[in-house]
């Protein structure tokens, strides 16, 4: 019996090597960096499932705004919005309500009862990628570029007032950003040795975050030293990964934050 | 009781214990067969030799800034894309290099991977290595006689330094510890192309055994296709007395 049973580990045990990792996944290309499949219950319903692209809002919004104000959760698929919501004016129906005007335009009315609205394939679309690629490179060939994630350089376009952000929404921000000045940069050291040190800028964050978006949820500390992390968390989509890896620009780009020396 | 033994090396095998892949002979080495399309479209396949690209760019250039994938076929490469200055038409454009034109076609879709002998030992013969000797990149590129581009469109303010060099116990005590250089493997690659994907970043925190090294992943990823091959021991683990393949 025992003979028997120890043939039968052995190959479980093999079998269990061979499904480690040790190869490379593929890289996600520009245009789809930062979408999300929203599909909660569209497909239930009969509906497409939602794609949302974070360039295309992030052009236009702070994360702060649609995060923290409105109430988007940071992880795909957690919030469960409910075309009855969107109706009602919550979550995307804070702007996509037929009244909300932007550069002079109207933004289109999202969810309605009737099904055939010519509005539902605005969102529940599959099969438009390619007008969607075609969009992608027309707006990304007027900004800044950058080698990873969209290939824009969100950080420089704000800074030069290519895009200009908007902070607040009637109904959802009740009060101004409180007016202090944000912390000083300060330096993470890297845990291995030899490494070059990170240097963390609140100025460059609180501008799309404000401090709601970080503290206290994802950093639980204001004070520094308080919330410990390694890179392997971060790397599993936790503290600085929960955006660097899939809307702000990615984890790849490693000269980004290991830098010591040159910061203003 | 015969039979469970004979089953224990089949599982051996399948495994990939004992298993050593015969790698090409060194001019073919490294060549590439790129498939994706090519003969579903009535075109010969595409064949791509790294050892001409890796004289004039380090491996970063391609398989990270341009996001050509470290698999083969996996890479959404079309002949519309190339034209339009993406993947080989990044270079390809008649400016950098010869352009993607129809009297051109014939230069990649040769379909046939033993190819680019001549030039490969008119190249030996340039750097004066002799017949037997093979060519180590890495020696090249030490002496300056190769200059590899290390970036291509973005250049950092600083290169991320970071030197340490690991001494990798090995599975079995009669072999001694491979050394690996992060100092060799910077000059040609960036930290994302080992990391987090194929070598996570916790401390003694990736375990993989030869068979799997031998079955392309971890080392064998690069080191069964493209860097030196697997038959030389000795580079790996220098205290090994001779290759014995």
């Amino acid at each position: 019996m025992n003979k028997k049973l120890f043939f039968v580990l052995v190959p479980l045990f093999f079998l269990l090597l061979s499904f480690q990792a040790g190869v490379k996944k593929k890289k996600v290309s520009p245009e789809d960096y930062g979408k999300s499949i929203i599909n909660n219950f569209s497909q239930k319903a009969g509906m497409m499932p939602v794609l949302f692209n974070h360039w295309s809002h992030r052009a236009k919004f702070t994360c702060r705004l649609c995060h923290v104000d409105i109430g988007f959760a940071m992880k795909n698929n957690e919030t469960g919005i409910k075309a009855q919501d969107n109706m009602e004016g919550k979550y995307c129906g804070a702007c996509h309500n037929g009244k909300y005007e932007f550069n002079g335009k109207r933004v289109f009315e999202a969810c309605s009862k009737d099904k055939n609205s010519p509005n539902c394939i605005n969102c529940h679309i599959s099969t438009n990628a390619v007008k969607n690629s075609e969009n992608f490179k027309k707006f990304a060939s007027e900004m800044p570029k950058d080698a990873f994630g969209n290939e824009i350089d969100w950080e420089k376009a704000e800074e030069q007032g290519i895009i200009k952000l908007i902070d607040k929404i009637e109904g959802f921000t009740l009060h101004e950003r409180p007016k202090f000045k944000a912390p000083q940069n300060f330096d993470l050291n890297a845990k291995v040795e030899g490494l070059p040190e990170i240097i963390f800028s609140h100025k460059k964050h609180t501008n799309w975050m404000g401090c709601e978006g970080c503290h206290p949820e994802i950093f639980i500390g204001v004070k520094k030293g308080l919330t410990t992390y390694s890179m392997a968390d971060i790397f599993q989509g936790k503290y600085c990964g929960a955006c660097h890896n899939s809307v702000a620009f990615p984890l790849v780009n490693c000269q980004k934050c290991h830098i010591k020396e040159d910061i203003k | 009781m015969r039979f469970f033994v004979f089953l224990f090396f089949v599982i051996l095998f399948s495994e990939g214990f004992i298993n050593l892949p015969e790698p090409l002979p060194e001019e073919f080495y490294g060549n590439t067969l790129i498939d994706r399309v090519s003969t579903s479209n009535n075109v010969k396949a595409v064949v791509f030799p790294h050892w001409i690209h890796r004289i004039k760019f380090t491996c970063r250039v391609c398989h990270f800034e341009m996001e050509f994938s470290m698999e083969k076929n996996t890479t959404e490469i079309s002949c519309a894309k190339n034209k339009e200055g993406e993947f080989c038409g990044t270079c390809h454009n008649g400016k950098t290099s010869f352009a993607i034109t129809e009297e051109n076609c014939a230069r990649c879709h040769t379909g046939d991977i033993y190819l680019f002998k001549d030039k490969y030992l008119a190249f030996k013969n340039s750097i004066k290595l002799k017949e037997k000797e093979k060519i180590n990149w890495d020696l090249l590129m030490e002496k300056k006689i190769i200059q590899p581009k290390t970036y291509l469109n973005i250049n950092p303010s600083k290169d991320m330094e970071f030197d340490k060099t690991l001494e990798l116990e090995a599975e079995f005590h009669i072999i001694p510890p491979a050394i690996f250089s992060h100092k060799t493997h910077r000059k040609w690659l960036d930290c994302n192309n080992c990391h987090p994907d194929i070598f996570n970043i916790k401390r003694k925190g990736t375990h993989f055994l030869m068979s799997e090294i031998l079955n392309k992943k971890y080392c064998g990823y690069c080191h069964t296709t493209v860097a030196f091959p697997m038959n030389e021991c000795k580079r790996c683990h220098p205290k090994i007395k001779k290759n014995y393949f």
